[in-house]
């Protein structure tokens, strides 16, 4: 049975057009450069490298370094670069990819050589995009993302499940890590998807770092009906009130929306849904049940740790249930009785 | 100005409402043929027993002070299957009086709609039929000529339908057929086997409703009739007359698939089918009166929240490992 949630994508306005680049706000400072390193360098160097050059993997905001230190003591590690966006809306990662695949190809290279990789694989959104590639590159394997939310942790599951040890890095986290690597630019830009239906023109944009938000939006072209604002995704980002707020190299998209599905909350019915699209094992169903018991069952409230707030769930549920927040206040519960050593 | 909003911002389109409205027009797609054959007659049968439950229903929201939403169809859904359940001949105010039961009594005091522990059709029918056998089991003959005014008692010839006649323990003088075509005495929505048979692909199929336990159901109900015929013949007749007679098939694809009284795991769900149709055909074995199936839904349903369990105790309560 196939975990996730399958999604209306809506990526082809926003990569119809080139990236695009906004000019950096002058109150920024100028990007850091440092000496470029030798095609033979250390590993050790590549990831001083990473780490001084302040690189952010935009798949979960971890820096760099720090995961490809997590990945040398792994064995036989399969480095994956994740050259798609699991957010329907989204196309950054994607449009980085197509705009350089080489560059990507040559970050991934750099970082598997820094975490002592055994293979090295690009994780694509559709086979399409595999034309993208250079001809000669050998020694590449390519993998398709599948077409349900959230896509990267179902491939990650998917690979657990095999019981082999992979790693998953950024596609625009690879091309950054090309960049100090070979010119000795440290992580200064990012490339963000405009989009949302507040938004008349969807775009991929080039952002320094830093640069508020409201300066990338002006390139949407927002309509004036815009009520919320979201970053991050437009499945689970982040609303914001604050324009004025920076963009950060983990922002893949800021969404502008005119306005939010409302639906009553109805009662479970028991369809099973949530279970289903769950990509962490949790069965957010029975943690309902036990929520509204007086004193839940910490056993029955199993995997609310390994939560990753994708809201599967609530997107899925009939009774338009807020299960994330459910399994949220679980997870408090099951804390709490730790500590308490029960 | 910006509003801060919650997560998610994408909803899916499948929503309790349109799980509703599917199963609500899949039975009312049953009444079609009748309506052809006799008449407006099944319409008011049906029209008096689902504006009792919406009269339920908003009675419930006042004392209880919640807000009544149009949207909120499950009512209707509960109103037409005892219209369905029963024969087109009793008085109106019988399905009334099973509406009302199972409005007031087995599903709004225990918190309205995705709450009831039974399944309120069922115990409607289960009401009445306790009360009223003689009533609910007395069929017009659909074979000699009989006139339905659209409220009065009406002019027709009675005759045993083919449950009551296995019942009996003889062989009911109709093809198993012509049995499919709905044209044999039966309560209202219960006989049009096809029609049932091809509303329940296509909930199926939309996944309004899971296959597993109507497939459990039927399974069990062929399996106990194959073994154990009622009547002198091959176990495939059996099986044909048993399946195909009384409300057994109605049950099975609109009873037994709805989601809140059933159980919430798959293999509890296959156990769940196969308790009730074994049950079902317990009771038309040994059973006082000729149907059984909403009897054996009742117990199926007490047994539900067990069925859980067990398979979370034989799976296991830590659930299937993560990966980490």
């Amino acid at each position: 049975m196939p975990r996730g949630v399958k999604l209306d994508l809506e990526k082809e306005p926003s990569l119809k057009e080139q990236v695009i680049t906004i000019p950096a706000p002058k109150t920024l400072p100028a990007p850091k450069m440092f000496a470029s390193l030798r095609k033979k360098a250390a590993a050790a160097k590549v990831l001083e490298r990473a780490r001084i050059a302040e690189i952010v993997d935009e798949l979960d905001g971890e820096p760099l370094y720090k995961k490809l230190k997590r990945f040398v003591s792994a064995d036989a590690l399969t480095l994956v670069a994740v050259c798609f966006d699991e957010d329907p809306m989204t196309s950054a990662t994607q449009a980085v990819f197509r705009e350089n695949a080489a560059k990507v190809l040559a970050g991934l290279d750099a970082a598997a050589h820094a975490c002592r990789a055994v293979s090295k694989k690009i994780a694509a959104a559709s086979r399409e995009e595999f034309r993208y590639v250079p001809k000669n590159r050998a020694g590449v394997e390519l993998l398709t993302a599948g077409d349900r939310y959230p896509a990267a942790v179902l491939l990650r599951r998917k690979w657990m499940e095999k019981g082999k040890s992979a790693g998953f890095i950024g596609g625009q986290a690879c091309a950054a890590l090309a960049d100090a690597v070979t010119r000795g630019l440290a992580q200064n830009e990012t490339v963000v998807t405009v989009a949302g239906n507040g938004a008349s023109r969807w775009v991929n944009c080039r952002v320094r770092i830093g640069t508020p938000v409201r300066d990338v939006l002006a390139a949407g072209k927002l309509l004036p009906e815009t009520s919320v604002v979201a970053v991050g995704s437009s499945v689970n980002g982040r609303s914001i009130t604050n324009l004025s707020e920076p963009v950060t190299a983990a922002t893949r998209c800021i969404i502008a929306m005119k306005g939010l599905p409302r639906r009553k909350t109805l009662p479970c019915v028991g369809c099973g849904r949530c279970e289903r699209a769950c990509p962490r094992g949790i069965i957010p169903w029975m943690i309902l049940q036990q929520l509204e018991l007086e004193e839940p069952n910490p056993f029955r409230l199993f995997n609310v740790e390994h939560c990753i707030q994708c809201e599967s769930c609530s997107i899925v549920c009939p009774s338009g249930i807020h299960l994330v927040d459910a399994v949220r206040r679980a997870e408090k519960i099951k804390e709490g009785r730790e500590n308490k050593g029960c | 100005m910006l509003k801060n909003a919650v997560p998610p911002y994408l909803k899916s389109e499948f929503t309790v409402f349109s799980m509703t409205r599917s199963t609500l027009l899949a039975q009312l797609s049953l009444l079609v043929v009748p309506i052809l054959y006799y008449g407006f007659r099944p319409l008011v049968v049906a029209g008096a027993s689902m504006l009792t439950a919406v009269a339920c229903h908003v009675l419930f929201c006042l004392i209880r002070g919640k807000n009544i939403s149009i949207t909120e169809i499950s009512p209707l859904v509960t109103g037409l299957m005892i219209a369905l359940l029963l024969p087109m001949n009793v008085p109106l105010w019988l399905p009334c009086i099973a509406t009302a039961f199972a409005m007031l009594v087995a599903r709004e005091p225990f918190g309205g709609f995705g709450r009831n522990p039974f399944n309120p059709a069922a115990a409607g029918l289960v009401f009445v039929t306790l009360c009223w056998p003689r009533l609910v089991f007395s069929y017009f003959d659909p074979s000699r000529a009989s006139s339905f005014p659209l409220l009065g008692a009406g002019t027709y010839s009675m005759v045993s339908s083919p449950s009551q006649v296995l019942k009996q323990g003889f062989k009911p003088d109709i093809l198993p057929r012509e049995m499919l075509w709905g044209n044999f005495a039966g309560p209202l929505g219960t006989t049009g086997i096809l029609i049932i048979g091809a509303c329940g692909i296509l909930l199926f199929l939309t996944r309004a409703a899971k296959p597993e336990a109507t497939l459990c159901f039927l399974g069990a109900a062929a399996l106990a009739a194959a073994l154990f015929p009622r009547i002198l013949c091959s176990p495939l007749t059996s099986v044909k007359y048993e399946l195909l007679s009384g409300s057994l098939f109605f049950c099975s694809v609109f009873l037994v698939t709805d989601p809140v009284t059933s159980p919430r795991t798959l293999p509890a769900r296959c156990l769940y089918g196969a308790f009730a149709g074994a049950m079902t055909m317990v009771f038309r074995w040994l059973g006082t009166y000729e149907q059984g199936a909403c009897f054996a839904l009742l117990l199926a349903n007490a047994a539900a929240p067990l069925m859980d369990s067990a398979v979370f105790r034989l799976r296991g309560w830590e659930g299937k490992p993560n990966e980490e």
